[in-house]
């Protein structure tokens, strides 16, 4: 995020995409009731009519993968009306001039075609985010989530540098982050082509300061991407894995692959708290210990590095992360001695400049510290891109519709999206052993819109077969108007129906993420008798 | 005139190393986050007792758990199950340092576990409790005991009532029981003076007006009762109800719960009861899936007219002990006192 959580309270008109984040971010949602108590406009782009978009002044019922023509479609109005911020173009940016083009070529009539989206609606939502002072754009992954993913995110950028909607407080534009340290392992290089703080391999001179702290000699050739690895295949060329606190059997796209791939393996060790669908097939599980059994830092959607710190001691027979490694290594011939977590985070401190200021005894007693922190004296910092982005000039990158991977035709009509609901996380692995977790929401539904079952003579609540061009799974019917016709949409945190056996291996060429949110599917009542 | 007795503080621990002696005290003590829980107490000389901030648990938690074992089973076919219920092992406990809505609120807690057919496993703990209350003579951001008459200083209830007059506590006795703790250890205390009457009066007098929040409960209530509150009311709350449940887990008087069997084997497994809210749609659901409660515009309707309504008509009192504790807690701003203040306004301000 460019701004902090707290900012969003202030804005005055907030842009939400791709994000349904009242159940999937409460914490960012209930800044946007509060600056909504407060007189804020909130506009909602999204296929469904999440409780979010319920509640919006203005909701952008897209079709599912069009949010660049939409984008484009906004801009268009907003460079039509003389909405754009000449200074901020003229001072801090470049490439304008592309994207003006792209913007005169584009055809409205069209736009409104390919999204669904009424002029008018598009018309409003444009006016309010342009002409707003404080106006804060919040996305996840219904952008990032696309062959175009990339794209979609230049988009948004395009959107908030032409009206001059960043490096101000309380204006951005913010990703939410889904995991507690998603953003944390990142930051920790956790990526296959950089070291700690985005420093990439491939540059010689931080491969040299890593080699000297580490006293061993590193590729400069950047690893494999996730889905390199899991659909290498049965003779891939991975030969062994060693997968932590992941369970790629159910999280990962088109299973069938993954499964294949997993158990072609020569090696396989799975790190984890429970027994999941990916451990079943390891050679060998190392029960690891959760969050509360241990002490460390998690770094959150803001860039907040927060201490967590150990509850209770680890249930017998399990191990830290920390002492999984180090007894790891230790056996290997390497040794790694840290005698605590603090000891680790000083080295981070020395290898990680945007982390240098960061050390447990600042964290400790504080709510923690916001990065880039560069030393101990550093405050940390709220928000990003002041007086100048990272890059220098903030560069426009014009972008054009793209159609999903994965067209639909009269054997699979529908456009299939997949997200996740609030009271599960993630694949499942820790919140469905919670009884009320269970009960409040226990097994997937899919929603399909009334007209669609009702055409079927599909009911609520009814088992019914989900199929798309890589396989089938069964799973329980909910008549729903959140969604559109023609649209369905479902979760994947549960492996009794693994939506993920039907999502696509398409990915954004240049991020490499799944297109998790469209495939072409479609439904089919489950035949009685013999 | 009633004379009361008179313990010094800088006897207190003293005093409670006595009791301790017999009992296992709880009483809110600031951990080393700066935290301040009830919580038993193991070292009286290094247990930091803090009676000055309010403790973020109430004792709910002790006498009806967050999950309880209410039997274990043994099965050896799936159609045998023996079912043991767990020996009873709430050893003699004395709660001190329980201010007046807490302590409201376990009055609360006996009307709804032990009127009638009683509750074994609250009666069990229940039994085995002396209270030691502590009237609040600061109140806190969020209280507003005034508002529903519990607080900030109580007058029954208790086994022993403390009253802070600066260097000395007044003991009010409130039951022979919590007389027999001041009998057997008469060392401890003097009698009090109309003078030490007076300045409990005065501090009562500063506390009735040191509450920060003006809380017109009474406005409500008869909103309530003549079913005036604006279905706008419900439906603005409920939309920006999180469904986190965080106000039941803190609220000192909410006592639902649900039931499930925890296997942890193939042949045997416990049988648990853990907190529930009404506030979650599963309280709700029935098995077909279709929910009474529609979540956008009833989320949050069941809990108050439970709390303001239900109860003051079956008992006779709000259950609302206004502790405050779910105006911190809740982060969705859709907690009691806006609910209140939301719909008295048009009382207030005319519409």
């Amino acid at each position: 995020m460019t701004n902090s959580i707290n900012e969003i309270e202030n804005a005055e008109v907030i842009l939400v995409t791709g994000s349904n984040t009242t159940e999937a971010h409460p914490q960012v949602a209930r800044r946007m009731f509060d600056a909504v108590d407060r007189g804020a406009k909130l506009i909602v782009i999204d296929p469904r009519r999440t409780p979010l978009a319920a509640m919006a002044h203005l909701h952008l019922p897209l079709h599912p993968g069009t949010d660049i023509p939409l984008l484009n479609g906004m801009m268009r109005i907003i460079l039509d009306e003389n909405l754009i911020d000449d200074l901020f173009i003229e001072m801090r940016t470049e490439n304008y001039h592309a994207l003006r083009d792209l913007l005169f070529r584009l055809d409205l009539d069209e736009v409104v075609r390919i999204t669904g989206v009424p002029l008018d609606t598009i018309s409003q939502a444009a006016r309010l985010y342009a002409r707003t002072q404080k106006a804060v754009i919040c996305y996840c992954l219904g952008i990032t989530q696309h062959i175009c993913g990339t794209e979609n995110v230049q988009t948004l950028a395009n959107l908030a540098m032409m009206t001059g909607h960043v490096e101000k407080e309380d204006t951005g534009v913010d990703p939410l982050r889904g995991q507690n340290n998603v953003q944390g392992a990142c930051d920790m290089g956790s990526l296959p082509n950089v070291f700690p703080s985005y420093q990439p391999v491939s540059n010689e001179d931080y491969r040299e300061k890593f080699e000297k702290a580490w006293q061993t000699s590193l590729s400069g050739t950047p690893g494999l991407t996730l889905l390199d690895m899991t659909h290498g295949g049965a003779d891939g060329a991975i030969r062994g894995l060693f997968i932590m606190g992941e369970n790629p059997m159910l999280s990962d796209p088109v299973l069938s692959k993954v499964k294949e791939t997993l158990t072609g393996l020569d090696f396989l060790v799975v790190v984890d708290l429970f027994m999941t669908d990916t451990a079943k097939l390891a050679h060998v599980v190392l029960p690891a210990a959760s969050f509360a059994e241990k002490t460390g830092t998690f770094t959150n959607s803001e860039r907040r590095v927060q201490m967590v710190r150990r509850a209770i001691p680890p249930i017998p027979g399990c191990k830290t992360d920390l002492e999984i490694i180090m007894n790891l290594s230790r056996r290997m011939g390497y040794p790694m001695e840290y005698d605590s977590p603090a000891e680790v985070m000083e080295e981070i401190a020395l290898l990680t400049p945007i982390y240098g200021g960061m050390h447990h005894d600042r964290l400790e007693n504080s709510w923690g510290l916001q990065w880039p922190c560069w030393d101990r004296q550093h405050p940390g910092t709220p928000f990003l891109h002041k007086y100048f982005f990272t890059r220098g000039r903030g560069h426009f990158v014009p972008a054009s519709h793209q159609s999903p991977s994965e067209p639909m035709d009269a054997t699979y009509p529908f456009q299939l999206m997949t997200g996740r609901i609030y009271h599960q996380y993630h694949t499942g692995t820790m919140s469905r052993k919670g009884t009320l977790l269970n009960r409040e929401n226990g097994e997937a539904l899919l929603q399909i819109h009334p007209d669609d079952a009702g055409r079927d003579n599909i009911r609520h609540g009814e088992m019914i077969i989900l199929a798309s061009r890589r396989g089938e799974i069964r799973v329980k019917a909910e008549v729903s108007d959140q969604v559109a016709p023609g649209t369905l949409y479902t979760t994947f945190h549960f492996s009794e129906a693994p939506i993920n056996l039907l999502t696509t291996g398409a990915r954004d060429p240049k991020a490499n993420c799944p297109e998790y949110k469209i495939c072409a599917a479609r439904v089919e009542k489950i035949r009685q008798g013999p | 005139m009633e004379r009361f007795n008179l313990l010094k503080k800088d006897h207190l621990i003293g005093f409670l190393r006595k009791l301790a002696k017999e009992y296992r005290i709880i009483a809110p003590v600031k951990n080393r986050h700066g935290d301040t829980l009830f919580t038993p107490v193991t070292d009286l000389d290094n247990d930091e007792i803090d009676l000055t901030n309010q403790p973020q648990n109430s004792i709910k938690s002790f006498l009806f758990p967050q999950t309880e074992v209410i039997a274990t089973y043994q099965s050896s076919t799936p159609d045998d199950y023996t079912f043991t219920e767990p020996e009873p092992s709430f050893p003699p406990t004395i709660f001190f340092g329980v201010r007046p809505c807490d302590l409201s609120a376990i009055l609360y807690m006996d009307v709804i576990f032990l009127k009638g057919k009683k509750d074994p496993f609250f009666l069990d703990k229940r039994r085995n409790s002396l209270l030691i209350g502590l009237n609040c003579t600061a109140p806190f951001a969020n209280c507003f005991c005034n508002a529903t008459n519990s607080g900030p200083f109580l007058e029954f209830g208790f086994d022993l009532q403390f009253t802070d007059l600066g260097d000395r506590f007044m003991v009010e006795t409130g039951r022979s029981s919590g007389e027999r703790l001041i009998e057997d250890r008469p060392q401890f205390f003097t009698p009090s003076t109309e003078k030490d009457s007076q300045a409990r009066y005065q501090s009562f007098l500063e506390a009735r007006g040191g509450f920060h929040r003006p809380v017109h409960l009474d406005q409500t209530l008869k909103k309530l009762a003549k079913g005036e509150v604006d279905e706008s009311v419900w439906s603005f709350l409920s939309e920006r109800c999180q469904d986190c449940g965080g106000c039941a887990y803190v609220c000192p008087t909410c006592t639902c719960f649900t039931i499930s069997d925890q296997p942890l084997s193939p042949t045997n497994g416990e049988r648990l009861r853990s907190w529930d809210a009404c506030t979650f749609s599963g309280f709700t659901r029935m098995a077909g899936g279709h929910n009474p409660v529609h979540r956008a515009t009833g989320a949050i309707r069941q809990r108050f007219l439970h709390k303001l309504l239900y109860d003051v008509k079956q008992h006779g009192r709000t259950s609302c002990v206004g502790c405050g504790r779910c105006v911190g807690i809740c982060f969705g701003g859709t907690d009691i006192v806006r609910f209140i203040n939301m719909s008295c306004q048009g009382e207030l301000y005319g519409t």
